[in-house]
C-alpha cells in the first residue's frame, strides 16, 4: 500500500518531465521540422489540393491545439499513420523495437557486466600495473571514435581485406544460428566503446567503497579476496552501478543505436526515427520522443525501488 | 591564473588559501609527466589548427588533382582520395575544424551550465532551481542524437546547427556539478559574511561564488571539448556536421563507403588524427582533474 502510494506520486511527478520532453520536442518538429505537403502532392498541384493535403496533416490547425492532440495520443497510446509509408505507427514500433533490442541487448549486458569485473579487478590491485594496464586500456577505449571502431569491425571481421567471417550489411533472426551470424560484429563494436566508460565509472564507485573503515575492518579479519569483492565491496556499491544501468535504459529501448542501424544498414527503431526527423514523419516521430519520456520517468520509479530493494536503510519518501 | 584574481580582494575570503589552491595544482600537473606530455601534444595539434587558420598550410585541401587515390608519395604524404584531393592537406585543416568546434561548444556550453547551475544552487529550493533543474531533466530525457539531429536539421541553413544542438546538451553535466557546490559555498562562512556587510546577490553569486567553481569548469570544459569533436564525427556521419569545409568527421564519412574497396588512407590518417587529439585532451584533461580536485581518489 505503502509503496502503491508512492509509485503513483512518483508517476504524478513525472507529468511536468514528460510535458517538458514532448513541448519542446514537437516545438521543434513543427516549426523547424520538414514540411511534407509537397512531398505528398504531385507536380503542379492547385491551391485546393495543397489545402487538401495540408488539412490531411493537421498542418492547418493551430498549434495548441496540435500538441492537445499529442497528448491525447500520448495517454490513449495511438499515434495513428506514419505520413511517409501509411502504416500504423504502433506497427511500425511493434517491428522495429523487438530488432533494435536483440541488436544492442548482449553488447549492453556484456560491456556492464566486464565493466565491473574489470573495474573490480583495477581497484583490488589499485596502483599496481593491473590497474595501470586497465585503466590505460579505459583512456585508449574511450579515445576512440565509435565510428571509427565500427569501420574498423567491418573491415577485420566482415571484409575481404580481414577474417571475412560475418555479413556486412543486413539482419536477420528468425533462427538462432542467423541471430548470432548479424549480431556479433555490432556487440563486439558496442562492447569495446562501452567497456572505457563503464570502467572507468565503475572503477571510481569501487575505489570509494574499498577506502572505507568496514572494507578494512573485513580486510584485518582476513575476508577471502572474492568474499570480500563481492559482499562488502560490490553489494555496499549497487547504487550508483544501479542507476547508471537503469538511466541508460529508456536510452537504448527507444533510440536503439542509430550509428550501428544505420552503418550496418539494420531496420531498428534508431534508424526508423532518424529517417522520420530527416523527412518530416511526425506521427513516428511524436510516438518515439513521448514514450521515451514515459520510460523514462518508469524509469525512476522503478530505479528508487531497486534503491530499496539492494538497501534496507532507503526509504520511499 | 587571471581567473583567480576577482577573489584576492574579497574582505574575508583567505585569500593565501585560494592563491595557493591554483599554485599547488600547477606544480602538482608540472609534475606529471604524463599529463604534460599530452599537453604538449594537445598544443602541438593547437599549432596545427592555428596555422590553418592563418593560411599557412592545408589550404588546398579542396584543391582537385588528376592523381586520384593516389599512394603515399613525395607530393602527397598521405595519398589522394577519390577525387584526387591531398589527405594529407584534408588532415591538416580538418584539425583547424576540430578545434573550432571544440572551442565553441565548450566555452559557450561551460557559460550557460555555471550561470544557469549557479543560480539554481543559490536559489536552491526556489522556484528559479526548481525551473532549471526541470529543465535538465527534459534535455536529458530527449534520445541525444535524435535531438542534435532535430536541432541540426531546423539550423540547416547555418553552419552553427550543430554547435547550437551541441551546447543545448552538454551544459547540463556543468550545470549539475556548479549546482551542488554553490549549494555547498553558500552555506560557508565567507559567503554569510559577505552577506551580513550587505552584498548585493549577484555580486555574491559572480564575485565570491562562482570563482571558487573555476577548477570543477576548467576541468568539465575539457571534458566537453572531447566529446564535441567525437560528436561532430558521427553528426558529420549522419550528414548533420560540417558543410563547406573539411572535417575528420567528413574524411571518415567518405572513408565509410571506400574501405569496402579497398581504399584505406582516408580511413587510417583522419581516424589516426582525431585519436591522437582525443587521447591527448584525456589524458590532459585527467591530469587536470588530478591537480585541481585533492578530494578525488585516484
Amino acid at each position: 500500500m505503502e509503496l502503491l502510494q508512492y509509485a503513483l506520486r512518483k508517476l504524478l511527478a513525472g507529468i511536468p518531465l514528460v510535458l517538458g520532453v514532448t513541448f519542446i520536442s514537437f516545438l521543434l518538429m513543427v516549426y523547424f521540422g520538414p514540411d511534407q505537403t509537397y512531398e505528398l502532392l504531385g507536380k503542379n498541384p492547385t491551391p485546393e489540393q495543397i489545402e487538401q493535403v495540408r488539412k490531411e496533416l493537421g498542418y492547418d490547425k493551430p498549434f495548441a491545439a496540435r500538441y492537445g492532440d499529442y497528448l491525447r495520443e500520448i495517454v490513449t497510446l495511438d499515434f495513428g499513420y506514419s505520413n511517409k509509408t501509411g502504416q500504423r505507427v504502433s506497427d511500425v514500433l511493434a517491428r522495429t523495437v523487438p530488432i533494435s533490442l536483440a541488436l544492442v541487448a548482449p553488447g549492453f549486458v556484456l560491456g556492464n557486466m566486464l565493466g565491473i569485473a574489470l573495474a573490480l579487478l583495477a581497484a583490488y590491485h589499485r596502483g599496481g600495473w593491473v590497474d595501470k594496464l586497465i585503466m590505460g586500456g579505459a583512456v585508449f577505449g574511450m579515445s576512440i571514435s565509435f565510428l571509427i571502431v565500427v569501420i574498423a569491425c567491418q573491415i577485420i571481421f566482415c571484409s575481404s581485406y580481414g577474417l571475412d567471417l560475418f555479413p556486412v550489411r543486413g539482419w536477420r533472426m528468425d533462427t538462432l544460428g542467423d541471430y548470432a551470424r548479424y549480431v556479433t560484429v555490432p556487440t563486439i563494436a558496442t562492447v569495446f566503446v562501452a567497456l572505457g566508460y563503464n570502467t572507468r565509472f565503475y572503477r571510481a564507485v569501487i575505489v570509494e567503497e574499498m577506502t572505507r573503515d568496514h572494507v578494512r575492518t573485513a580486510m584485518a579479519y582476513g575476508t577471502p579476496p572474492a568474499r570480500l569483492l563481492y559482499r562488502n565491496i560490490l553489494k555496499n556499491s549497487l547504487i550508483p552501478i544501479i542507476t547508471r544501468i537503469m538511466f541508460s535504459i529508456p536510452l537504448v529501448v527507444i533510440s536503439g543505436s542509430l550509428i550501428i542501424e544505420s552503418y550496418f544498414g539494420i531496420p531498428g527503431v534508431g534508424k526508423v526515427t532518424f529517417d522520420a526527423i530527416t523527412s518530416g514523419d511526425q506521427p513516428v516521430l511524436k510516438a518515439v520522443v513521448g514514450l521515451t519520456a514515459v520510460l523514462f520517468v518508469l524509469t525512476l520509479l522503478v530505479t528508487d525501488i531497486l534503491y530499496r530493494a539492494v538497501d534496507p536503510r532507503v526509504t520511499l519518501k | 591564473m587571471s581567473s583567480a584574481s576577482p577573489v584576492a580582494d574579497v574582505a574575508t575570503a583567505p585569500t593565501e588559501g585560494r592563491r595557493s589552491l591554483w599554485s599547488k595544482a600547477l606544480y602538482k600537473f608540472t609534475r606529471d609527466r604524463l599529463g604534460m606530455g599530452a599537453l604538449a601534444v594537445v598544443l602541438l595539434y593547437g599549432v596545427i589548427a592555428a596555422g590553418a587558420a592563418a593560411g599557412l598550410w592545408g589550404q588546398d585541401w579542396a584543391a582537385l588533382s588528376d592523381a586520384t587515390w593516389a599512394a603515399a608519395s613525395a607530393d602527397h604524404w598521405f595519398g589522394t582520395n577519390r577525387i584526387g584531393q591531398d589527405i594529407f592537406a584534408r588532415a591538416l585543416y580538418s584539425t583547424r575544424t576540430a578545434f573550432e568546434v571544440g572551442f565553441v561548444v565548450a566555452i559557450a556550453s561551460t557559460i550557460v551550465g555555471a550561470l544557469l547551475g549557479a543560480a539554481a544552487g543559490f536559489f536552491s529550493g526556489s522556484w528559479i532551481d526548481e525551473i532549471v533543474l526541470w529543465l535538465m531533466g527534459v534535455l536529458d530525457s530527449i534520445p541525444f542524437y535524435l535531438f542534435v539531429a532535430a536541432i541540426a536539421y531546423a539550423m540547416k541553413g547555418s553552419p552553427f546547427g550543430m554547435h547550437v544542438a551541441m551546447v543545448a546538451t552538454f551544459w547540463t553535466i556543468t550545470g549539475r556539478l556548479v549546482r551542488g557546490e554553490v549549494i555547498k559555498l553558500k552555506g560557508q562562512e565567507f559567503v554569510e559574511a559577505a552577506r551580513a556587510i550587505g552584498v548585493p546577490r549577484l555580486v555574491i553569486i559572480g564575485r565570491h561564488i562562482l570563482p571558487n567553481t573555476f577548477h570543477i569548469l576548467l576541468v568539465q570544459a575539457t571534458i566537453v571539448f572531447v566529446a564535441a569533436i567525437k560528436s561532430e564525427v558521427i553528426l558529420s556521419f549522419l550528414g548533420l556536421g560540417v558543410k563547406d569545409s573539411v572535417s575528420w568527421g567528413l574524411m571518415i564519412a567518405e572513408a565509410a563507403n571506400e574501405v569496402q574497396n579497398g581504399h584505406f588512407n582516408n580511413f587510417i590518417w583522419a581516424s589516426v588524427f582525431l585519436f591522437g587529439l582525443v587521447m591527448a585532451f584525456n589524458l590532459f584533461s585527467d591530469a587536470l582533474q588530478d591537480a585541481l580536485d585533492p578530494r578525488q581518489v585516484a
